[in-house]
């Protein structure tokens, strides 16, 4: 073949303008560190990249919402904590009220207003908040449960029997993973209102005739119930700590494909860009070398 | 009876066309750099032997050489290889400027990245998650009436940028028949040229070169084919001739673009490609043209085109009918995205509307249409005004209407769970996996235009290798020529002077006998 001066420069143009294109998507791939830039560079990798960007976003929604999902349950736990130390201490109020001989009226007075402070104590704990919300409150939660000297009417109770339920009675539920949902709050309505009923009536019967066993009785079944309630809360928070682990994993499975997908190898790349730097060097050597000398540098 | 100068006459020849050897390597060497110059070579023949053949031929041992004469003067070229080039040159104008479309696309998509579609629903799926956990936070409100704004605003941007870019790929359109015709008629004015010179006897290099270029360019627009004619008179046996341009068809039938000094000419159809009402773009339906000599133009259906040439690649991305469908790179695109928007929004509204707001009154729409009752489209698609207005109007709850309950979010989990719901109006498909799909789709036409164009780059630079190798000028080979040319001049000169020491012989020598 006959070769002339234009196709050497021709030629060696082309090369270089191939190396600078492969060493310009090698920098791109060491600046933006991800195998591809744009759905041509390769659309299996991008769509599967999609499809990871998605999960990861998601596990990392559901990881924030379980974070909400621990603040609730942590509070309901230590609020009724709280209510369980209170039955106690009326227990023992009301044991020492029960013992009708020894009990002088000012003892009863005494009693009658630690037991005052106790049922506002109650009462205050209805009203526990966390953040803005009220965590007894059903999803009513901008509204205390406790409110103007009264509890809302429930549906619950035996007078009211509305066809459907209340808001105060009402789960909130947030998700933690596609269509798995944990009831957050304890609707703890109907215990509230009947434990004030409790010592209203407690309060209002300090003499002898009233009838201690039975306020005793209540006393229990309520502590009863406070444990029940918590024992229910635990159980929701050990599924709350499975479905973190199970997130965790997620997560990190996820991650790791997305990496696994669309991160470069750096090594490979950067060992790529010093080879192809090099073959640049010998193409740009050669070319000049081999542009420069014509027979007419050597005609006289 | 040869004559006494006869001599001189043969050399003075020679150094003639040595002569007009050397000023050809000159040009050769002026025009090294010259794009599409083809190289040219003086064709030196003998003249004529003496004594000339004829009745009264007188007898003499064998035919004496009369010299050397510059029969013409030719490029070099070689057809075959123009025919194979101009066919790589129609699958690169195709293929370049589809890559240059859908490159353009994926600017606009800008997936995968932090700042595309999928990116802004992400968001707002997640914000309608935080939503559901604290439906009595005014932040948590807002935030997701943000992001839902910036759903609406990524499909509007999209719609608008894909839009602006297709009406830039019409005007391309406009331009590029502009410039076909403007090479059809170059070419057929200079055929006319080459058709008053070559009767004379002479080879018109240049124009044959200039010819040569604009087909070349031409071939880059549309699929051709040539044919050349003879001219008359006395025009020489290496005389090119007028050349005859075809426009090749599906069919096989070709269209006679240029003939002789005729030209045709080629007009998108409809000629004007923005509705004027609408401000819209207008499918293209396919291309009238005239052929050269005729007088009216003949619609063809943009069907009827080879997929070859910038100008049906344009066609193919800008839009044009198949039927009564607009098809085409980004019109198809464009409808995708005005599916995907329609199905977001009226899945969203459908639940949206079915919860409660803060008040406890029904949910409003959340998306609406610019212009309201309209179909929703990605160019069209807004946030609510009131919701935006008042982010305590989102119908977070699923309370009965006339009961507010502040902390519940069922309906806004249902709305959180529409990412995973498969939208009937998207075949099945959630609306991100339908969007990868797309997306998909997208990146797969990219890369096998991508690669169509480095392949076809790749012949076309192999076949113009082989071509330069052929029509190129050489340094080295037109020094080489320049020393033949100068010596065989000297040589030529020296014969003179032998001739003339002869003659002095003859004249100064002679006669003088005994002095």
């Amino acid at each position: 073949m006959r070769v002339t001066q234009s196709m050497l420069s021709n030629n060696m143009l082309r090369n270089l303008s191939t190396s600078y294109n492969k060493m310009g998507k090698l920098q791109e791939q060491l600046s933006s560190g991800k195998k591809v830039n744009r759905p041509s560079d390769d659309p299996v990798v991008v769509m599967k990249g999609m499809g990871y960007r998605m999960q990861v976003d998601k596990v990392a929604t559901y990881q924030k919402n379980l974070g909400e999902v621990n603040n609730w349950l942590d509070s309901s736990d230590d609020a009724l904590d709280g209510v369980g130390q209170v039955l106690h201490r009326a227990k023992e109020l009301v044991t020492n009220a029960a013992n009708t001989g020894t009990m002088t009226p000012e003892d009863r007075e005494k009693i009658k207003i630690e037991l005052e402070q106790l049922q506002k104590q109650i009462q205050d704990l209805a009203n526990t908040k966390v953040g803005d919300k009220y965590i007894f409150s059903g999803t009513m939660t901008d509204k205390p449960l406790y409110e103007n000297g009264t509890y809302p009417q429930l549906n619950s109770d035996p007078t009211n029997q509305a066809t459907s339920l209340t808001g105060y009675e009402k789960d909130v539920e947030i998700e933690v993973f596609d269509g798995v949902s944990l009831k957050v709050n304890t609707t703890a309505g109907k215990m509230f209102k009947e434990i004030n009923e409790l010592f209203e009536g407690i309060k209002n019967n300090t003499d002898d005739t009233y009838d201690f066993s039975e306020a005793i009785e209540k006393i229990d079944g309520h502590m009863e119930a406070v444990l029940t309630a918590r024992a229910d809360i635990g159980a929701r928070s050990n599924r709350a700590e499975l479905m973190n682990n199970r997130l965790e994993m997620q997560e990190g499975a996820a991650k790791k494909q997305q990496s696994e997908n669309e991160d470069i190898d750096y090594e490979k790349v950067i060992t790529e860009m010093l080879t192809h730097e090099s073959i640049h060097r010998a193409a740009l050597s050669v070319g000049a070398r081999i542009i420069q000398p014509s027979l007419v540098d050597f005609l006289r | 009876m040869r004559s006494t100068f006869m001599g001189l006459e043969t050399n003075k020849r020679g150094l003639f066309t040595q002569q007009s050897g050397l000023y050809t390597t000159g040009h050769n060497i002026s025009n090294a750099n010259t794009l599409g110059y083809s190289r040219q070579r003086v064709n030196m023949q003998a003249t004529a032997g003496f004594p000339g053949v004829g009745l009264n031929t007188p007898t003499m041992p064998g035919f004496l050489g009369t010299g050397v004469e510059a029969g013409s003067i030719q490029r070099i070229r070689d057809g075959f290889v123009d025919h194979q080039f101009r066919q790589e040159s129609n699958k690169l104008g195709y293929w370049e400027s589809r890559s240059k479309a859908i490159g353009q696309m994926e600017d606009v998509l800008a997936e995968p990245s932090a700042y595309g579609l999928q990116q802004s629903l992400s968001e707002f799926w997640s914000s309608l998650q935080t939503l559901a956990a604290n439906p009595e936070n005014g932040g948590a409100r807002a935030v997701v009436v943000q992001r839902g704004e910036a759903v609406a605003d990524s499909f509007n941007y999209m719609h608008k940028s894909l839009t602006e870019i297709q009406t830039n790929l019409g005007k391309e359109i406009g331009v590029s028949t502009k410039d076909i015709n403007s090479m059809l008629e170059q070419i057929a004015d200079l055929n006319r040229q080459i058709s008053q010179v070559e009767p004379n006897g002479y080879m018109p290099n240049d124009l044959y070169d200039a010819r040569d270029i604009l087909l070349d360019e031409l071939s880059s627009y549309i699929p051709i084919e040539t044919s050349y004619e003879k001219s008359g008179g006395r025009a020489l046996a290496i005389a090119e001739g007028t050349v005859t341009v075809s426009l090749k068809m599906k069919t096989g039938q070709a269209i006679e673009l240029v003939k002789g000094k005729e030209f045709g000419e080629i007009q998108p159809d409809p000629t004007i490609l923005i509705d004027p009402t609408t401000k819209g773009n207008v499918a293209i339906t396919g291309m009238t043209i005239r052929s050269a000599n005729a007088a009216a133009a003949t619609p063809y259906a943009h069907s009827a085109f080879l997929d070859a040439g910038k100008l049906k690649s344009l066609v193919d991305s800008y839009g044009y009918t198949d039927g009564n469908a607009t098809k085409g790179l980004y019109p198809d695109m464009i409808a995708e995205l005005n599916k995907m928007a329609a199905a977001f929004a009226n899945e969203m509204n459908k639940v949206h509307t079915s919860g409660t707001d803060l008040h406890g009154n029904k949910g409003t729409n959340f998306f609406d249409a610019k212009i309201p009752g309209d179909a929703f489209t990605a160019g069209n698609i807004v946030v609510n005004e009131q919701l935006k207005k008042d982010p305590n109007l989102l119908a977070a709850s699923n309370s009965p209407i006339g009961s507010a309950e502040v902390g519940n979010g069922k309906n806004a989990k249902k709305l959180a769970d529409l990412q995973f719901n498969g939208l009937t109006e998207l075949g099945g498909s959630t609306i991100q996996t339908y969007y990868s799909g797309v997306i998909g789709e997208l990146g797969v036409n990219g890369q096998q235009a991508e690669r169509l164009t480095f392949n076809t780059t790749t012949l076309l630079g192999a076949v113009s290798h082989r071509r330069d190798s052929i029509s190129s000028v050489s340094l080295d080979e037109e020094m080489t020529d320049m020393i033949k040319f100068q010596q065989a001049y000297n040589a030529s000169a020296r014969m003179i002077t032998v001739v003339d020491e002869t003659l002095d012989k003859i004249i100064n020598g002679m006669g003088v006998v005994g002095r």
